[in-house]
């Protein structure tokens, strides 16, 4: 809670201008990104866009071609060790040491940087179903991941910085992380959280980044994207429909009139659809169901190679 | 493109330790020749047999054929086998233990054919490295004006084919029935080490020429090629022992199961393995291995100094002392009367004491090989091997700085220097008191205190080149290159006035430069040596700091 009054004094991770060539080959290029402390950030993008690159960056692990980017409000590169004691880290492509077991593991990076709650580690075990006496090289890809989670969220740091985190676990298992990153936040803590799943992003985050081929094209509320977004909605009405009606209001389109029941996709105000709706008829049943942020995702690609053919 | 198949993939994943090989070898052979001419060789026609059967070489010895049996039929020869055993181990174990034999046997092909095409990758390497090794051997010569038109040099160039091609395959079969790399690697190293140097030893001692007839490399060089030409019936049992590898890697390899991503075993979990003592060593040490970096490296490489420190100990140490005393007084008369500056080239000293023996085998090569060995793998894989591991972005996520992370490494390396050295010493402390051979106690603890510090040196390179680079395979070849070539440079700077008076570039001048085992310590010395680590690990620092962090191998 403490975080969270601090929530507009200082974003949790900012980036200016954040450039990484490896040597002539594009990484990523001026990220400006904002994220504000105790909101839960989706960082979304195609396999190559510059997703861990840009991760990387910010982490110290790699050095940017230009830019600069501060964590906590504390510089990346000249405060990184300070940075660290802050943050917890999964990276993409998780490696762990093969003949530990999964408590030595988690033993040895407490032993790095303290602070670690066991019966909190006891707790993440459970939930997550973990079985922390194996080898680490024993452990299936989904089993390993649960450990490299448990990891990063042992010591109850501020910031969660989580490359591709899910890949490997299982549904229900994700539904577990899901919780757990919900309740980080509720506690004023910050999640930057990538993904190439929408799905995944969707359920837990407040804002979203879409980053394709090095460069960040757009930063959205999850709600704005969601209101922008079609949908698809089905009404049951008491008497028989008409199309123009219906045709009348913006952002309806697609519309399939069937006696009383009438589908459609729409992209507008929903209050103006349903005023419209119940000035004529009687209603018996509404259904919508929400676009999926994929289909965003793919409308947000296709403008933007639009762009780039114009340009 | 290259990779159209496990043949040409298995190939081309080793050129380059291959080439630098056969480069090196080419280069010491020219270096050697070049040396050679310079000193007058007749004293070899007057060396004892005994004598010449531990430096390796023939009777009627000139320059070309002494520069070629040394430099091509001993370092050359080592090399060849070291990579073809490397590659041996790595060709089924190796795969199985870096998780991808499963994706490559999940297509359309055998087991058998697997191994096949392993296997014949194996055997065209060496056969390509040794044609390699082989054409710049005349042109070497004629440019230096060496006569070797009477030696049977492509006997040699046939042996050294064959000795290679069955060390391959002895580790390629370990690993293809086990599918435990470290057990290919391990027992295939062990047995050509011993064989190596029993094929050296042995005939010194009453009734040793027959044990050597045991011992896989008595074979490559026991009938003497260079000058006796091809021994069919050596090269046959060299052939045979390879099919019957073979045989063995194709009929294990098809019954077991495949091993999964692997877990190497350490000591200590075995202790832990063992319900009783686990409880009570898991309080102590079991929390204690990940207590810190350090530790953790300290127990990461435990096997490994293991083997290096029991080796120095009971082989190079203690059995040393009584072999000497077993030595007849002639033989040791004979080693009085050699040539100073020849017995210089093979590690100093005078054969005929106690010092000058240790000094030659086992300070002379061995103890710096073994403290360099260590050094060099530790460094090389401090921070290289944490990347290509994948593990550095963790480590680099807990609040310690990089600094830190490069001296919680070095902490390791030193520590496991020291008890090499420290083995070495106290082996070749029991050795010589059991005999009684009057040595000095003190001076052989400061011959071993320079020993560890030049071994410091060559670590320290391998640190500062992996903290450099990331990659772990140019901190090896790098630093066990340089060490290579500065003993070459060394043991020829001995014979060479040119290149005596660049004697000071060597490290390995400030080691047994000024005989410590019968001087007692040289401080200079000492304090060069120091110097020279201190510089190459201060640039580990500097070159870590500035660099980006690999994430991949």
């Amino acid at each position: 809670m403490v975080a969270a009054t601090h929530a507009q004094a200082r974003p949790a991770i900012q980036t200016v201008g954040l450039t990484k060539y490896y040597g002539r080959h594009l990484g990523i290029e001026d990220v400006n990104l904002d994220v504000s402390e105790g909101e839960v950030f989706g960082f979304l993008g195609p396999n190559g866009a510059g997703k861990s690159t840009t991760i990387r960056t910010i982490l110290d692990e790699i050095r940017p071609t230009a830019g600069s980017a501060t964590i906590l409000g504390l510089d990346t590169r000249a405060e990184a060790v300070e940075i660290r004691r802050h943050i917890g880290y999964i990276p993409g492509d998780l490696a762990l040491y093969p003949n530990l077991t999964g408590m030595d593991t988690l033993q040895y990076f407490a032993n790095m940087r303290g602070g670690v709650d066991w019966t909190y580690v006891d707790e993440l075990a459970d939930r997550l179903d973990s079985d922390l006496s194996r080898k680490v090289g024993d452990l299936s890809t989904g089993n390993r991941q649960k450990v490299g989670v448990i990891q990063a969220f042992m010591h109850h740091p501020d910031l969660l910085i989580m490359d591709e985190p899910t890949s490997g676990l299982d549904p229900l298992i994700q539904r577990e992380f899901q919780k757990m990153v919900s309740e980080v936040a509720a506690e004023g803590r910050t999640v930057f959280l990538s993904s190439h799943t929408l799905s995944e992003v969707q359920r837990v985050a407040d804002r979203v980044g879409i980053i394709r081929n090095g460069r960040l094209i757009t930063v959205e509320s999850v709600a704005d994207l969601r209101s922008k977004s079609m949908r698809e909605v089905e009404f049951v009405l008491d008497t028989e429909g008409e199309a123009s009606v219906f045709e009348s209001v913006e952002g309806v389109r697609n519309i399939v009139v069937a006696g009383n029941h009438v589908e459609m996709s729409f992209g507008g105000d929903m209050g103006e659809l349903l005023t419209t709706v119940t000035e004529r008829y009687g209603v018996a049943d509404i259904k919508t169901t929400e676009a999926d942020l994929e289909e965003i995702f793919l409308t947000y690609y296709h403008e933007d190679e639009g762009e780039e053919a114009r340009s | 493109m290259t990779l159209a198949n496990v043949f040409v993939k298995t190939a081309s994943d080793r050129w380059l330790g291959w080439v630098i090989a056969v480069v090196s070898v080419a280069l010491f052979l020219l270096m050697g020749m070049a040396t050679y001419r310079e000193i007058d060789l007749s004293v070899y026609t007057s060396l004892p047999e005994a004598f010449r059967s531990l430096i390796g070489i023939g009777d009627d010895i000139d320059v070309g054929g002494l520069a070629i049996n040394v430099m091509f039929g001993t370092w050359g020869a080592i090399a060849m086998a070291g990579l073809a055993l490397a590659m041996g181990s790595s060709a089924i174990a190796g795969e199985e233990r870096d998780g991808t034999m499963d994706i490559l046997l999940a297509n359309p092909k055998s087991r058998t054919y697997v191994l096949l095409s392993k296997t014949g990758a194996l055997v065209t390497s060496i056969a390509l490295a040794t044609v390699a090794l082989w054409i710049p051997i005349y042109p070497i010569a004629a440019s230096l004006g060496v006569e070797i038109s009477g030696l049977e040099v492509e006997a040699l160039t046939l042996h050294l084919f064959a000795n290679s091609v069955f060390f391959g395959l002895l580790a390629l079969a370990i690993g293809a029935m086990t599918g435990d790399k470290g057990k290919a690697t391990g027992i295939t190293t062990a047995i050509m080490v011993l064989s190596f140097f029993g094929v050296g030893f042995l005939p010194l001692v009453d009734g040793g020429d027959a044990v050597t007839k045991v011992l896989p490399w008595y074979y490559f060089d026991g009938s003497d090629p260079v000058t006796n030409g091809i021994a069919w019936g050596h090269l046959a049992l060299l052939g045979g022992g390879s099919a019957l590898l073979l045989l063995a890697a194709i009929v294990g390899f098809n019954r077991r199961d495949l091993k999964g991503q692997s877990v190497g075993t350490t000591m200590l979990d075995r202790i832990r393995g063992n319900p009783l003592l686990n409880r009570m060593i898991g309080r102590l040490a079991g929390s204690a291995r990940v207590s810190s970096i350090w530790l953790k490296t300290i127990s990461d490489y435990q096997t490994l100094v293991l083997i290096a420190s029991a080796a120095m100990f009971l082989v190079m140490g203690v059995m040393m002392g009584p072999m000497y005393a077993s030595i007849p007084e002639e033989t040791l008369k004979t080693f009085n009367e050699l040539p100073e500056n020849l017995v210089a080239l093979f590690g100093g000293g005078d054969m005929s004491t106690p010092e000058g023996w240790y000094s030659l085998e086992t300070f002379g090569l061995m103890a710096p090989g073994a403290v360099i060995l260590v050094t060099v793998v530790m460094g090389a894989g401090a921070l290289a091997g944490e990347e290509s591991r994948r593990t550095m972005a963790l480590l680099l996520a807990c609040p310690i700085s990089r600094n830190r992370i490069v001296i919680e490494k070095l902490i390791p390396m030193v520590f496991y220097a020291v008890i090499v050295g420290f083995v070495t010493f106290a082996g070749v402390s029991i050795g010589s008191l059991i005999p009684d051979l009057g040595m000095s106690i003190g001076n052989i603890a400061a011959t071993a205190t320079l020993q560890t510090l030049v071994g410091l040196v060559f670590g320290s390179l391998a640190l500062a080149l992996s903290a450099g680079t990331g990659r772990t395979s140019i901190a090896i070849y790098g630093a066990i290159g340089a060490a290579l070539f500065f003993h070459l440079f060394n043991s020829l700077g001995a014979l060479n006035e040119g290149l005596d008076d660049l004697g000071w570039l060597t490290p390995f001048s400030y080691y047994l430069g000024n005989d410590p085992l019968n001087n007692g310590m040289n401080w200079g010395d000492a304090a060069v040596l120091a110097a020279v680590s201190v510089i190459l690990i201060g640039l580990s620092f500097v070159l870590f700091q500035r660099r980006d962090i690999r994430q991949r191998g």
